[in-house]
């Protein structure tokens, strides 16, 4: 039961200024519940700023954002968001990060226990539980991140290039696994990058957007079947739809 | 590990021999003929000047009224610049009405308000102890609002989007981000406590280490004043050897540690 819906949203950094600029204009999208959602397009198309207003971090100049009919305004627990930098708190052992949104709710020692334990293991962070995130490479990171996201129980997971950082080889494993995270949570994930594989891989649909100002171009439905795996990634139907899209992006 | 454990121990060694060599030559140079101990007191001087001053009860008052002002001082400067820099580093509106006070008050060194508090205060202990307050507030709030201020947008940004109020980010984000700067701050305001210490007490003071000292130059004393000035300095150093381990408990997680 979470449906993101986005209205006729309009967005102009430093409006009425001569360095004016529109980002984003007359988007309509619809995030059905449950499905995971790509959104593409070439880097300052704004699909970054579009993520950041659905969780709440900047408001539009213009238009109507919701989840569940309800507003959008400000960051709620119900949107969570898993950022292109490392926003492991470094402060914090690895299990204490994951736990963090529900300490933040006062939940009892036994629950966080449970919490951590259940994230950590589905993360695959087993055995590094009271590591500082110095101690981890940036893949074992970016678990803590997702995971910590994923154990604050959040409707909507926003992704803003979460794997952008790592290395190829990482980033296809932790491409699987988020594909595993989503089918076990059944939780609707919006997942903004510029990697069309990426997006392919992942998602049942691809929103494109064109180049300055953003807007929808085209919407992608995805029907390889699941679980996609690396064969996935060599097959001939993933490389027509990217070769597609790809010529979108171009002109 | 073993590469750790070399590298230390040749620290150590090293900085030993450094001590070492700086003594032995004040040893070697009151001992050349024609010194003037009166100008370099020798070691066994020093020595007896602190054994007299012990027994005498003199350097205990001396330190116990020093250490009492210097600990009343800090606690009260430095808290007041822990909760102020805080307000100001994470409240824009709060940061607008003292910031421009704190830039224009910060250059002036604390010194400089010695002879206006003892016109407003007399010479009281009350007199010393603001004037220690005022050090430590100043170097300590500078620290503490370019804390506050370079706490990371993407922790606080991650903390908002798993339902953080902005008091919880300012308990669970900001204050452990700040940590190591806080400390830099209270380090600091401990070294501008002892010179501020020792200044208030030159000028104006019936007892304490300064005052020690100043009797030690009016009578020609300069063992006791050697003596002084190797007390106040293992005392510095203790303090901020003491802040130095307790900092490096609190800032595990920080990069700096491995």
């Amino acid at each position: 039961m979470s449906n993101i819906v986005v209205e006729n949203l309009t967005h102009t950094f430093g409006r009425g200024s001569p360095g004016e600029l529109t980002v984003l204009e007359g988007i309509n999208l619809d995030f059905t519940s449950g499905s995971f959602n790509a959104i593409v397009g070439t880097s300052g198309c704004g699909k970054s700023t579009l993520l950041k207003m659905m969780a709440g971090l900047y408001a539009p100049t213009d238009g109507q954002m919701s989840l569940d009919g309800k507003e959008i305004q400000g960051t709620a627990r119900e949107r969570g968001m898993v950022f292109q930098q490392d926003a492991v708190f470094p402060w914090m052992n690895v299990s204490r990060n994951i736990s963090y949104g529900p300490r933040l709710r006062g939940a009892s020692k036994a629950e966080c226990k449970d919490i951590e334990s259940k994230w950590i293991e589905l993360v695959g962070l087993t055995g590094f539980e009271s590591r500082w995130p110095r101690e981890l490479s940036g893949g074992m990171r970016k678990r803590v991140d997702i995971g910590r996201v994923y154990a604050n129980d959040p409707e909507v997971l926003l992704m803003d290039e979460p794997f952008g950082a790592l290395d190829a080889q990482t980033k296809e494993r932790m491409q699987e696994e988020l594909q595993k995270l989503w089918q076990v949570t059944g939780k609707t994930v919006i997942f903004v990058t510029h990697d069309l594989e990426e997006a392919i891989f992942l998602a049942d649909r691809i929103v494109v957007l064109s180049a300055r100002p953003g807007r929808v171009r085209h919407i992608e439905d995805i029907h390889l079947p699941r679980p996609r795996t690396s064969e996935t990634r060599l097959s001939a139907e993933l490389l027509g739809i990217k070769r597609r899209l790809w010529d979108m992006l171009e002109h | 590990m073993a590469a750790g454990h070399r590298k230390h121990s040749r620290r150590i060694l090293l900085g030993g021999l450094s001590i070492a060599t700086v003594v032995s030559s004040y040893i070697w140079l009151t001992n050349l003929p024609g010194n003037n101990p009166s100008l370099l007191p020798p070691v066994t001087d020093i020595a007896e000047a602190f054994y007299v001053n012990i027994t005498k009860g003199s350097l205990f008052d001396a330190l116990g009224a020093s250490l009492f002002r210097i600990t009343l001082g800090f606690i009260i400067g430095t808290s007041m610049a822990l909760v102020l820099g805080c307000l100001i580093g994470w409240y824009k509106t709060v940061e607008y009405i003292f910031d421009p006070l704190i830039e224009a008050v910060r250059p002036i060194p604390p010194l400089a308000y010695i002879p206006i508090v003892i016109i407003w205060f007399g010479i009281e202990e009350f007199s010393r102890v603001l004037l220690i307050t005022i050090a430590c507030f100043l170097v300590c709030i500078v620290n503490v609002v370019a804390g506050m201020k370079n706490v990371p947008k993407v922790y606080v940004d991650a903390a908002a989007t798993m339902g953080a109020t902005r008091f919880q980010i300012f308990r669970t984000v900001a204050i452990p981000a700040a940590t190591p700067f806080i400390f830099t701050g209270l380090r600091i305001a401990l070294a501008a406590a002892w010179t501020t210490l020792v200044a208030a007490e030159l000028i104006a003071a019936p007892s304490g280490l300064g005052f020690l000292l100043q009797e030690g130059r009016r009578y020609f004393l300069t063992a006791q004043v050697m003596m002084i000035i190797v007390i106040i300095g293992v005392c510095a150093f203790t303090m901020d050897r003491i802040f130095r381990t307790i900092q490096t408990r609190l800032t595990q997680w920080s990069e700096a540690h491995e």
